[in-house]
């Protein structure tokens, strides 16, 4: 049984985003790829990318910069559709001899082609223009005598190049990538001449269709711009299946057919806004492995899938896709932030005590990591203390997912010593004053009521008394008021700068999956309000670990 | 709530120092005080303040203030003038100092407001007491400095003799009215037997001798407080012997005298004698205490007495209504303190509120005030008659301080159409300006 296959699934600006993605996922997963153990998966990904390469640049009028392309996806890659594209990119450029070339490695490369006869047109069109040429050139030559102005033979002129019609963008060749499971079983492709062809039917004439590969799986072709119909052939005690297939330039394509099923393999592609969020597929608790690294691309059964994308720092995306058999269908995912971030803070001074909105957050000292508050996004108020230091307040945004490290420079606290000295001199001498007045006026009221009873006498002493109360009274209001306004000024006075912060470069959430399997540091315990710090004794591990790119076992110990 | 009190405190704060902030506020309620302390000489010795008296001219007026007894102190002079700004330093402490001349100070002063002189009578003169100024005899120094003595009666001549060679003091206490020529009142009493009285009538620089049975004179209290009375030209001469409880009493006129009678039958009686117009007639009245009050006399009561040779002393022999007053110490108003004030140790008749008619000016000079044992009042009476005899003013020293004893000598020097209070007590001497008998504004500055 087969399933239709997509053909034109990216348009020509979902080409180039493709393109774009696929020379990400490339360089990204480079270094995998150049391991023995590199997937046949990321290997066609890597041709992929080098095909749609070369294709935009081709689009874009860059021939040259095609050619290399090409050329370089060759020695690389070497399959013949390199080649052929090569040439024809060289054809573009007049350059007849680099394009016979080309063209005649094509089919020394693959002498099956399926357009062989076309290709062995082309050669030969290029070779009589190219020899048209070359005649009327020696004709030239000999009515101009063959003799330059300077006396010399000139050079034979190069050859006038006469480009084959068609070759537009849809020149490119395609690579098509046919597998089965098992391999082995009998292909063949049938290309589609007439586009008003009823759709292809095994056992019947099928007008307007023409067969144009008779191979066996695996199979590697170079096939030019259109639709096709692959049909597997019944194979062992495998039943036949078919699907069909287009081909656009400069692509590859890719088709697995499981024969066990009876279907084609669909290809899936899930490319995110977030390079390397993890993906899995049909396993929504991640009991498994992870699928891939986005942008990843990958062949699984056709049918409904459901894809879970998370990353650090991001709500987790969770979507369910569907595929038809043969299908290429690509997934873009756009990943929100999480409504919360975090807070990195360190400190100049020995110890400092964070509070987000007035609430405690813990205790950073010297030598620990980086204390991490963990807040909602958006403006919080963010309060550090330190003994003997000023204390820090701002508002400082927190962002969505991500990390804010924060270095908090505290300004020691300018000394209050002198200021406190006057103060409190200050106020005995105002104690002294209050108490001196009083004194004074309960002197003078005495008088005064002793006056009224005319009981009083000129040279009372407490007249004197009350005088000398009186000054120093007002001795004392007026040192304490110096003394008051020196102290109130060394209060204020400050010339040291606030405290403050300084943010640094946004940071990405630490990525568990990412984190290389290796013996934990001791750090110090942080230490809470009100918990001691765990002791531990030493110990001593063997623990195994296996990942998607080897396995082993991790002696550590912490003694 | 706390920014109220916070506020209030503050205003506290700065009302509290706003008003401490002047201390001339304490110039201010000192200045025109109601009462003067009087400054004690440098020269004095101790005793300051033991006796006092006054003279007045049309110009001024003085007040004399002893102290100590003997040759061991002397007395000084203070010109108050007329008005109520009064010079509180001294401006002649010679008086009975010493000097060039031996001088005992008499336990009493008697101040002239013109006395007779051996060649001119003199303003503003004060018997002081007994001394050798040319001659031996009574001592009497003026305003202007001079000094002069008078003759005294033979056998008081022989005493002051003998004591002057022997170094030995005799009190011979004084008095005089408070007529412009007065009459000076003179008396000695001492051991063994030599007990005299006599008196100088106005303007005369000899003496009289009082006579009178003998038996009445045998007293060391003899003489001790005097007082003279003035009624036209006649004057009763009061003597007071306390150790018996009596008062002797001569009528004279010119340089004769008769003995009139004697008064006695209360405990102490005599122990201090005034004279003064305290009723609306035209004769002074004779204030007496005794142990626990003080009697008012009517003047025209004892002119009428006639001569006698009875030595009996009682009250019998006075008319119906002689007796204008007596009254105690807290008889007319509650007052605390009184049985141990010594009320009565000094007496003095003024007119402190200018009326014409006097207030009786007792003295109390162991009264606590303020809580200050002993630190002496003065209480003024309105005696004029039996049944309005009301306890007046209490005046008293703001500074006072236990001891000061004020009251122990008490004057009325007059100023202004008025008299005022001069007290003297242990040490201090001060004038009292204010009676809430002043009608307000009549006192000046100084009364409120």
């Amino acid at each position: 049984m087969f399933a239709p296959v997509s053909s034109g699934f990216l348009s020509r600006r979902g080409v180039l985003l493709f393109l774009l993605l696929a020379l990400v996922a490339i360089l990204s997963t480079s270094a995998i790829a150049q391991t023995p153990g590199d997937s046949s998966g990321k290997r066609l990904e890597a041709i992929r990318a080098q095909m749609e390469k070369g294709q935009g640049l081709y689009v874009a009028g860059n021939y040259s910069g095609a050619a290399e392309v090409f050329e370089a996806g060759y020695a690389t890659y070497p399959y013949s559709a390199f080649l052929f594209n090569a040439g024809v990119c060289y054809q573009k450029q007049n350059d007849v001899d680099h394009a016979l070339a080309k063209f005649k490695e094509y089919l020394k490369a693959d002498p099956n082609a399926p357009d062989a006869d076309k290709v062995n047109a082309r050669i030969a069109t290029l070779e009589a223009a190219k020899a048209a040429a070359l005649a009327a050139a020696a004709s030239a030559s000999a009515t101009d005598a063959g003799v330059s102005a300077d006396g010399g033979v000139a050079a034979p002129p190069k050859p006038a190049v006469i480009l084959p019609s068609g070759d537009d963008q849809n020149a490119m060749k395609s690579l098509v990538v046919i597998e089965t499971e098992p391999d082995g079983a009998p292909l063949r492709i049938y290309q589609r001449l007439d586009a008003n062809a009823a759709p292809f039917k095994i056992g019947t004439t099928n007008s307007g269709w023409k067969e144009v590969v008779a191979t066996h799986a695996p199979a590697n072709l170079t096939l030019d711009v259109g639709h096709y119909h692959v049909v597997v052939e019944k194979f062992r005690d495998f039943n036949a299946s078919e699907a069909d297939m287009a081909v656009s330039p400069g692509h590859v394509h890719q088709l697995k057919a499981n024969l066990s099923q009876g279907q084609f393999m669909a290809f899936l592609r899930v490319s995110a806004n977030v390079i390397g969020a993890h993906a899995w597929i049909d396993d929504k608790k991640k009991e498994h492995p992870e699928w891939g690294e986005t942008p990843h691309g990958e062949l699984v059964p056709g049918g409904k899938h459901l894809v879970l994308v998370e990353a650090p720092g991001f709500e987790p995306f969770l979507s369910s896709v569907e595929l038809e058999h043969g299908e290429q269908k690509e997934l873009e995912v756009r990943m929100v932030r999480v409504g919360y971030g975090v807070l990195r803070i360190d400190s100049s001074a020995p110890a400092v005590a964070v509070s987000v909105d007035e609430k405690p957050k813990g205790i950073w000292r010297s030598g620990e990591e980086p204390l991490d508050a963990r807040s909602d996004s958006g403006s919080h108020k963010v309060t550090v203390t330190s003994d003997g230091r000023k204390t820090f307040e701002g508002i400082v945004v927190v962002p969505r997912g991500q990390i804010l490290p924060l270095h908090v420079k505290m300004i020691p606290k300018y000394p209050r010593g002198p200021a406190w000295t006057q103060a409190v001199i200050g106020a005995a001498f105002l104690g002294g004053a209050i108490f001196a007045g009083v004194e004074s006026n309960k002197l003078h009221d005495q008088l005064q009521a002793d006056r009224q009873s005319g009981a009083l006498e000129s040279s009372d002493s407490r007249a004197t008394e009350g005088r000398w109360f009186a000054i120093g009274a007002d001795a004392g209001f007026a040192i304490a008021g110096v003394l008051g306004g020196l102290a109130t000024y060394n209060f204020i006075k400050d010339p040291l700068p606030e405290s403050s912060v300084k943010p640094g470069k946004l940071l990405e959430f630490d990525d568990p999956l990412k984190a290389r399997p290796v013996a934990r540091l001791e750090r110090p315990e942080r230490r809470t309000e009100g918990v001691a710090a765990l002791q531990q004794a030493p110990t001593f591990s063997l623990t195994p670990n296996a990942s998607s790119s080897g396995g082993g076992l991790f002696l550590g110990g912490r003694f | 709530m706390r920014a109220p009190r916070l506020q209030f405190g503050l205003l506290c704060l700065v009302g509290i120092s706003a008003s401490a902030c002047s201390w001339s506020r304490f110039d201010d309620v000192t200045a025109d005080s109601p009462n003067v302390l009087l400054e004690k000489p440098g020269s004095m010795k101790s005793g300051f303040g033991n006796s006092i008296a006054t003279a007045s001219s049309a110009d001024t007026t003085v007040v004399l203030v002893g102290g100590g007894a003997g040759d061991q102190s002397g007395a000084a002079l203070y010109d108050i003038g007329r008005d109520a700004s009064p010079s509180t330093t001294s401006v002649d402490s010679g008086y009975c100092a010493g000097g060039t001349a031996d001088c005992f100070l008499s336990s009493s002063l008697a101040g002239f407001a013109h006395a007779p002189g051996p060649d001119m009578e003199r303003p503003l003169c004060f018997a002081v007491g007994t001394g050798s100024v040319m001659t031996a005899g009574l001592e009497l120094r003026c305003r202007d400095a001079s000094e002069y003595t008078l003759a005294i009666p033979t056998a008081a001549q022989k005493l002051l003799t003998f004591g002057l060679g022997e170094n030995q003091a005799y009190d011979f206490p004084v008095a005089t009215d408070r007529t412009d020529h007065p009459e000076l009142l003179v008396t000695v009493a001492s051991e063994p037997g030599v007990h005299a009285a006599w008196f100088y009538p106005p303007s005369s620089i000899h003496f009289s001798e009082l006579s009178a049975p003998k038996t009445l004179f045998a007293d060391p209290t003899f003489g001790k407080s005097l007082a003279v009375l003035v009624k036209g030209t006649e004057r009763i001469l009061a003597i007071g012997v306390s150790g018996k409880s009596e008062v002797l009493l001569w009528k004279s006129e010119g340089a004769t005298s008769s003995y009139i009678g004697c008064l006695g039958g209360l405990p102490g009686l005599g122990r201090a004698l005034a004279a003064g117009k305290v009723n609306s007639d035209d004769s002074d009245d004779l204030v007496i205490s005794d142990d626990l009050n003080v009697s008012v006399i009517d003047g025209d009561a004892l002119h009428a007495l006639p001569e006698t040779t009875s030595t009996e002393c009682s009250f019998s022999s006075l008319p119906a209504g002689a007796l204008l007053g007596s009254f105690g110490c807290g008889s007319t108003t509650s007052m605390t303190g009184c049985a141990t004030s010594k009320f009565g140790a000094a007496l003095a008749v003024g007119d402190l509120d200018g009326d014409g008619d006097g207030e009786v000016i007792v003295g109390a000079p162991d009264m606590t005030v303020r809580g200050e044992s002993g630190a002496g009042a003065i209480l003024v009476f309105d005696a004029e008659k039996p049944s309005d005899a009301l306890f007046v003013d209490a005046k008293f020293l703001s500074s006072a301080k236990s001891g000061d004893a004020l009251g122990s000598s008490l004057a009325a020097p007059h100023i202004d159409g008025r008299d005022i209070i001069a007290a003297g007590g242990n040490g201090k001497a001060a004038l009292f300006y204010c009676s809430p008998l002043l009608a307000h504004g009549a006192g000046g500055p100084r009364c409120p």
